[in-house]
């Protein structure tokens, strides 16, 4: 009986000193972000924790990539979405809002389709004209460079 | 042997002889020791503009791709055997590539110039190309090189 008295306070005892130490390091947290591990190294509490910025926004990513979609030159009804309605004209990265290598996909893919006649050069495929619009030409991403 | 697909675009025509057509085509790829994977029927439509092949005037065509595998070096004959088939106005042989793994780059595109990796390369290449200057208030009172 007295043993297991003696084991149920030492049981406690070690409980309680868990406890104890967790207070301890809840007062050194400031930011949730610190993971437990980090923190006995900061010998002060006043000291600056190292952490990364949590105000750093997601990396932006163009619409394509977003959806994981690769232009193919079979796919004319999301290629003639990159083409000007009034002359046919690829438009360029300042407007669509594509990375480098997007872009280049795409134009590829288009000069594929036009000389496979499936799409034509000089004005958009009638079938498309009134397709939702992925930008507005009017208000290009980046000014363009002429 | 590489994989190919092969974009046809083929006269407008009655259904038994667009299936010749497409029929000699696919021997044409047998006869070179080529294997056939897939064909794909595109459909008849009108063309975007108007095209003369063979001295006739299309405006409707029927568009056609077979995907095939063959050695590279019959690809340029069978551009040849079939550029004289008077039944097909356009034919394109692609080489199908792999999908590549790519991560949007976007972000670093979009950062102000001086931020930029190539922005960065090409003032460091600017940098390179500037010769070495005299500075005048070296410490020596006269001019060490020739005027």
């Amino acid at each position: 009986m007295s043993k297991l008295t003696r084991f149920i306070t030492q049981n406690v005892r070690v409980a309680n000193l868990l406890g104890s130490r967790q207070l301890l390091s809840r007062s050194y947290a400031n930011a949730p972000a610190v993971s437990e591990e980090e923190l006995p190294t900061a010998t002060n509490s006043d000291e600056p924790v190292d952490m990364p910025n949590p105000f750093e926004k997601d990396p932006q990513q163009c619409i394509l990539c977003k959806h994981d979609i690769s232009p193919h030159y079979k796919n004319v009804k999301l290629l003639s979405q990159f083409q000007s309605p009034y002359t046919g004209r690829i438009y360029g990265r300042h407007i669509t809002g594509l990375c480098k290598q997007k872009q280049e996909d795409v134009e590829k893919a288009i000069m594929r389709a036009q000389r496979c006649l499936l799409m034509p050069g000089y004005h958009k495929d009638l079938d498309f004209l009134h397709d939702p619009k992925l930008f507005d030409p009017e208000r290009p991403v980046r000014p363009h460079k002429y | 042997m590489p994989s190919y697909e092969l974009a046809l675009v083929l006269r407008q025509l009655p259904r038994p002889e667009l299936i010749g057509v497409i029929r000699r085509t696919a021997e044409a790829i047998f006869d070179k020791g080529g294997i056939i994977r897939k064909f794909e029927n595109l459909g008849t439509r009108a063309l975007p503009h108007k095209v003369s092949e063979h001295g006739v005037v299309h405006r409707e065509a029927t568009h056609f791709t077979i995907a095939f595998d063959t050695a590279p070096t019959k690809i340029a004959d069978l551009k040849e055997e079939f550029g004289r088939d008077i039944d097909i106005i356009r034919r394109h042989i692609f080489k199908v590539e792999d999908p590549v793994e790519h991560k949007c780059t976007l972000h670093e595109e979009m950062l102000p110039p001086a931020y930029r990796k190539d922005v960065q390369e090409i003032i460091e290449i600017a940098k390179r190309k500037q010769k070495p200057k005299y500075n005048y208030n070296s410490g020596l009172d006269y001019y060490p090189f020739q005027k």
